[in-house]
């Protein structure tokens, strides 16, 4: 068969693109429509053999009357700027002090890319076993120093750090040598010419360096922040949102009401304001993707 | 690099002893909890709650927690590893096949209507949406088709979870082929198709191998979606880990083994590409 070569062409990009668009659209798209389409409904999954129309008050009942979606917001909130922030600053201090090359640096590279790689889940069970209140690894060498032992899971004030202590353990890395990789990309003419004009070490940082790797820091920020809102392994595998709901993610929230419970209209609709939360937010970083390259 | 560490910033003794101090407590501070599960995995359940770190020394060292999740339970943790690789595999392939194709698509040939990166940019969008927020709708599918607990169901979920990545990093890795290439393969009677498969993809195999193991590593550390598709018969590594839990307790010798058994295959592939890790984790926007 001997086809026009631009016929051909067009047959060719297409036929390259749609296959990866279609199953977008069937796997992803359709998806998230049928979940808006429910979250118009009341539909116990356990008692009711169908959906029942029910206008917008699901929307009404958890914007309004549920005060346990506001908390779990609110924890969530408070999770992703302590975690977040926390690991931009120790991630930038740590850049910072060893972006310079040294002997063996490759070699922590590595080491580093460990707690990233590892599954959340099994993050989460390891560091369920060394904050154990009573037996835990933590608290026995606190002790063995002399101090009160840390209620790590069962005080609802403490939980919630212990929660960011993990991420911020597992995801500090990650800040670190992507922060790290943006110091590589550094022109060094810029720094000799400062040298050469006798600007401190200080001014550099200020003047050049954060001008410079700003950008970067906002995306890598960004795509940190999405993430850490999608928080669920740590909350599930270490306390099980308690004590006292303390530590219920807004993720966790909507896997109960939806999964667990089968209350199908309610989490449809829960799960498409946590959708619009994160997809506000991902529309800057989508713009700074777009406007890469 | 050389030049830039002697002239910029001279290190003094006390900034060598500083970053000496640095290196040393957050090394130690990472991989304590790594250090940890491997220790406990050795003990004895009574020894297990012990805050002694040196085998032989302190206590004595065993292999109970591996005989009992190798060999005791060694049906569930076999059948969640087979699965575990199994959905890992056939997702990261289906990844790499729909990625690589429209990630040259992307690359290589100008769409007019919607442009090149409007298309792209939508589809890094679908990376930002939680998986929370499809539970629901893919429960009910899934249920549809008869595919709960069936390790398609999972295959489709962890492929529609990496696609994004993989259309990103392939769409990276064939702008930095020169143009040339294809066009003269595209000259002396090559297919387009030809290009593509002869002349293009075997230039790009490191980054095939990238997207692939990438897509593996975030396949096999996926929860929340085996949570909900797989009761029993499709249950992954980490669902497992987390019925560690369940039986007496925290039993701290069972739960580090299960653990270590999760860690291991990443660890080991992460490793392995080292250098792609951040690119992939940042959709290519820091490349090391």
């Amino acid at each position: 068969m001997i086809l026009k070569p631009a016929l051909h062409k067009k047959l060719v990009k297409w036929g390259f693109l749609l296959p990866c668009l279609a199953f977008m659209m069937l796997m992803a798209v359709f998806p998230l429509v049928w979940s808006l389409s429910l979250s118009f409904t009341k539909w116990l999954g356990t008692i009711m053999a169908r959906p029942q129309w029910h206008g917008l008050k699901n929307f009404g009942d958890i914007l309004f009357r549920d005060p346990r979606f506001w908390a779990d917001f609110g924890f969530t909130v408070r999770f992703v700027v302590m975690a977040v922030g926390l690991e931009l600053g120790i991630g930038l201090g740590l850049a910072h002090l060893l972006h310079e090359p040294f002997r063996g640096r490759g070699f922590f590279r590595v080491l580093y890319l460990i707690p990233m790689a590892c599954p959340p889940i099994a993050v989460a069970f390891i560091w369920k076993m060394m904050v154990h209140p009573d037996v835990g690894i933590i608290n026995s060498m606190i002790s063995a120093v002399g101090l009160a032992k840390v209620k790590w899971t069962t005080s609802t004030i403490v939980a919630p750090f212990t929660i960011v202590m993990v991420d911020v353990w597992e995801w500090t890395p990650f800040m670190f040598l992507a922060l790290l990789a943006a110091y590589q990309a550094l022109p060094q003419e810029v720094y000799h010419a400062a040298a050469v004009d006798g600007a401190s070490k200080g001014q550099m940082f200020r003047r050049i360096t954060l001008p410079l790797i700003s950008p970067l820091i906002l995306t890598i920020v960004l795509i940190r922040i999405i993430d850490a809102f999608k928080l669920f392994e740590l909350v599930f595998g270490i306390t099980s949102a308690g004590p006292a709901n303390s530590t219920e993610a807004l993720s966790y929230y909507i896997y109960l009401t939806g999964i667990k419970w089968f209350d199908l209209g309610k989490g449809a609709a829960m799960s498409w304001i946590f959708l619009i939360i994160l997809l506000s937010i991902s529309m800057f970083l989508l713009s700074r993707f777009r406007r890469r390259d | 690099m050389l030049s830039r560490s002697s002239i910029i910033h001279r290190r003094s003794t006390g900034g060598w002893i500083l970053l000496c101090i640095v290196l040393v407590v957050f090394s130690f501070w990472t991989i304590f909890p790594i250090f940890w599960a491997v220790v406990t995995s050795f003990k004895f359940t009574g020894d297990a709650y012990d805050p002694t770190f040196i085998p032989w020394v302190q206590f004595k060292p065993t292999l109970q927690g591996w005989r009992f999740v190798l060999i005791t339970a060694g049906e569930r943790t076999f059948r969640s590893l087979r699965n575990s690789i199994v959905i890992a595999f056939f997702s990261s392939a289906a990844v790499l096949l729909l990625g690589s194709m429209a990630g040259y698509a992307l690359a290589r040939f100008v769409f007019r209507k919607w442009k090149n990166k409007d298309i792209a940019v939508w589809i890094l969008s679908n990376r930002m949406f939680p998986p929370v927020a499809v539970l629901i709708p893919y429960f009910l599918i899934m249920r549809t088709l008869r595919l709960l607990d069936n390790p398609l169901s999972i295959i489709i979920a962890h492929t529609i979870l990496n696609l994004p990545l993989g259309v990103w990093l392939m769409i990276d890795f064939f702008r930095d082929l020169p143009k040339d290439l294809d066009d003269a393969a595209l000259i002396d009677g090559c297919s387009f198709v030809g290009a593509f498969f002869r002349i293009a993809l075997p230039l790009v195999a490191p980054g095939l191998v990238a997207v692939f193991v990438l897509s593996f590593i975030f396949s096999w550390n996926e929860f929340i979606f085996v949570l909900v598709l797989g009761f029993n018969k499709s249950i992954t590594i980490p669902i497992t880990i987390a019925g560690a839990l369940t039986t007496k307790g925290l039993e701290f010798w069972k739960v580090a083994t299960m653990s270590l058994i999760g860690v291991i295959p990443v660890v080991l592939l992460a490793t392995f590409i080292s250098r792609f890790l951040i690119r992939g984790l940042t959709m290519g926007a820091i490349k090391e």
